[in-house]
């Protein structure tokens, strides 16, 4: 039978497999770790102050976002290491399958599991509220807005999986300064162009701008066309180009 | 099996390793690479395998470019490396997560090889010892019955009965499909298994004669003393005389010395191939 060299879903799975169970160890002791450390501090809150209980929605989210990105930034980890990247490069599966095991990983069963722990944290919570304190349960993790910081975090995770794949070591640290450093140069370009923009029609020369500064057609653009358009390329186009580019950075990837 | 095209490579643009190589690695043989310490031994390997990629030139592996890593060319390749590190896991463990990624995966060689060199599937891997790790990567190596079989410094580390086992094993479990090219410095381990010998110097292929060839060009003998009108290709000074390399003009059956060829080509690599010309 000949091989398909561009995708097989048994390959894919063999990877999966391979990719989780190397590490099971590590990977249960981190999740053990994090989780056991939200459940007490849920405990604590719960018994002590169960008022602030919902408060702590916005913890576990963070934690999850943190807990992501460094999941994340280290899901090539084989490949930087002098002495495993051989074993991990000369592996039968195709580039594709590297990239898209990593991503199934970190951006589908992570937040899944994460999504289920926080679940049963808040379970174990609103237990002990209610048998202490006889109170109502809390809001369930699983809202609107729990799902759409969910949808943020699966978007945003594929820069740090490009992160991965480049840099070789503090894959994480190096990503966050990334970021920092092309968002700096951003705002730069940002505030440079509206000066450029503004400062003409200014009285006083500054980029101050006010309603009579806008013709119908400029607003038309800041408030409706370029909002609708950002909306497109963050939900769209920015996770499928970090993982395009992603797979041309392990294509050209040497030991 | 392996055609590697007029590769040229560096690590970095001003210094060059390989200008222009060309090679061709047939099955069914076990080529040994010689070459000095920074000769490229290792990254003509690791161009082999695509772990590398050639400046110029490319390496073509079962008909796929190296450089690819394409599943099917990956399938053929197998890399036991000089230096590992082995995960913390059990060797059932280690075969249960990769041997499903080689389709011909040869379960029952594992075992025997497994048995053979003494190793026990509920062992670590990270407990092993360096000679152990070895053995075991060899033995999954040579399981996967990848086509092409690429070793660095395989004896390194190993004592000196497992080195005449690994040479059995090997012998014993190789196919007219497979090839095998074996780095090494150390020659005198391995000079009863490889065949043909390829050396390599300053980025070119010096010297690549099978070993029937070797004993009918040259003759390998001992001396009293080096005459003046009757000069060897070569020659080193040893106990009671010296050690020499000479045209086989008379078709001696010589017992050849693998480490005084390789001094011979890299001191005198146009006289040497001049004997197999002439």
């Amino acid at each position: 039978m000949e091989t398909n060299n561009i995708f097989n879903i048994r390959r894919l799975y063999l990877l999966i497999r391979r990719q989780l169970l190397s590490n099971a160890t590590a990977l249960l002791i981190a999740f053990g770790a994090v989780a056991g450390s939200l459940l007490v501090i849920s405990l604590f809150v719960a018994y002590f102050q169960p008022a602030n209980l919902a408060g702590l929605t916005g913890l576990y989210f963070t934690v999850m976002f943190i807990g992501g990105y460094i999941f994340t930034s280290n899901i090539f980890a084989e490949l930087h290491q002098s002495q495993r990247s051989y074993q991990y490069l000369t592996l039968p599966v195709s580039i594709t399958e590297r990239v898209l095991s990593a991503w199934i990983l970190t951006a589908v069963v992570f937040p899944l599991i994460a999504i289920l722990s926080m679940a049963l944290i808040v379970f174990i919570a609103n237990l002990v509220m209610n048998f202490t304190f006889d109170m109502e349960p809390f809001q369930s993790v699983f809202s609107p807005l729990s799902w759409a910081a969910i949808k943020v975090y699966v978007v945003t995770q594929s820069v740090f999986l490009l992160g991965a794949a480049y840099f070789r070591k503090n894959n994480f640290l190096k990503t966050v300064l990334s970021l920092f450093v092309i968002s700096m140069v951003i705002q730069a370009i940002l505030a440079l162009s509206a000066w450029a923009i503004f400062s003409p029609l200014s009285e006083t020369g500054g980029i101050q701008i006010g309603p009579q500064h806008m013709s119908e057609q400029m607003e038309r653009l800041f408030l409706n066309y370029i909002p609708s358009v950002a909306r497109i390329i963050f939900w769209y186009l920015f996770a499928p180009f970090f993982l395009v580019v992603t797979w041309f950075s392990l294509k050209e990837r040497q030991v | 099996m392996v055609q590697i095209e007029n590769l040229s490579f560096g690590y970095t643009r001003k210094q060059t390793l390989f200008d222009q190589l060309v090679l061709e690695l047939k099955p069914g043989y076990i080529y040994g690479l010689l070459g000095k310490n920074g000769a490229g031994k290792t990254t003509l390997l690791k161009v082999i395998a695509g772990l590398v990629f050639p400046r110029e030139g490319r390496s073509v592996v079962s008909g796929y470019e190296s450089r690819q890593r394409v599943p099917a060319c990956l399938e053929d390749i197998c890399l036991i490396p000089e230096e590992y590190h082995m995960p913390s896991i059990r060797i059932d463990r280690y075969v249960s997560l990769n041997a499903p990624f080689y389709k011909r995966f040869d379960h029952d060689k594992l075992a025997w090889l497994m048995k053979e060199f003494q190793l026990q599937s509920a062992q670590k891997l990270n407990q092993l010892s360096f000679g152990q790790k070895k053995k075991f990567l060899l033995a999954f190596g040579l399981s996967t019955s990848a086509r092409l079989l690429l070793m660095d410094e395989p004896t390194n580390g190993l004592d000196i009965p497992s080195k005449s086992q690994f040479r059995r094993v090997i012998a014993a479990s190789l196919t007219d499909e497979q090839s095998v090219v074996i780095s090494t410095h150390q020659v005198r381990d391995l000079e009863t298994l490889i065949d043909p010998v390829i050396i390599i110097d300053e980025g070119k292929i010096i010297f690549q004669q099978g070993l029937e060839q070797i004993s009918s060009a040259l003759a390998f003998e001992t001396i009293p003393e080096i005459k003046e009108n009757f000069q060897p290709i070569y020659y080193e000074e040893g106990l009671g005389g010296y050690t020499a390399i000479l045209p086989n003009i008379k078709g001696k059956d010589t017992k050849m010395d693998l480490e005084l060829l390789f001094n011979g080509v890299i001191a005198n690599t146009r006289g040497i191939n001049h004997a197999f010309k002439s």
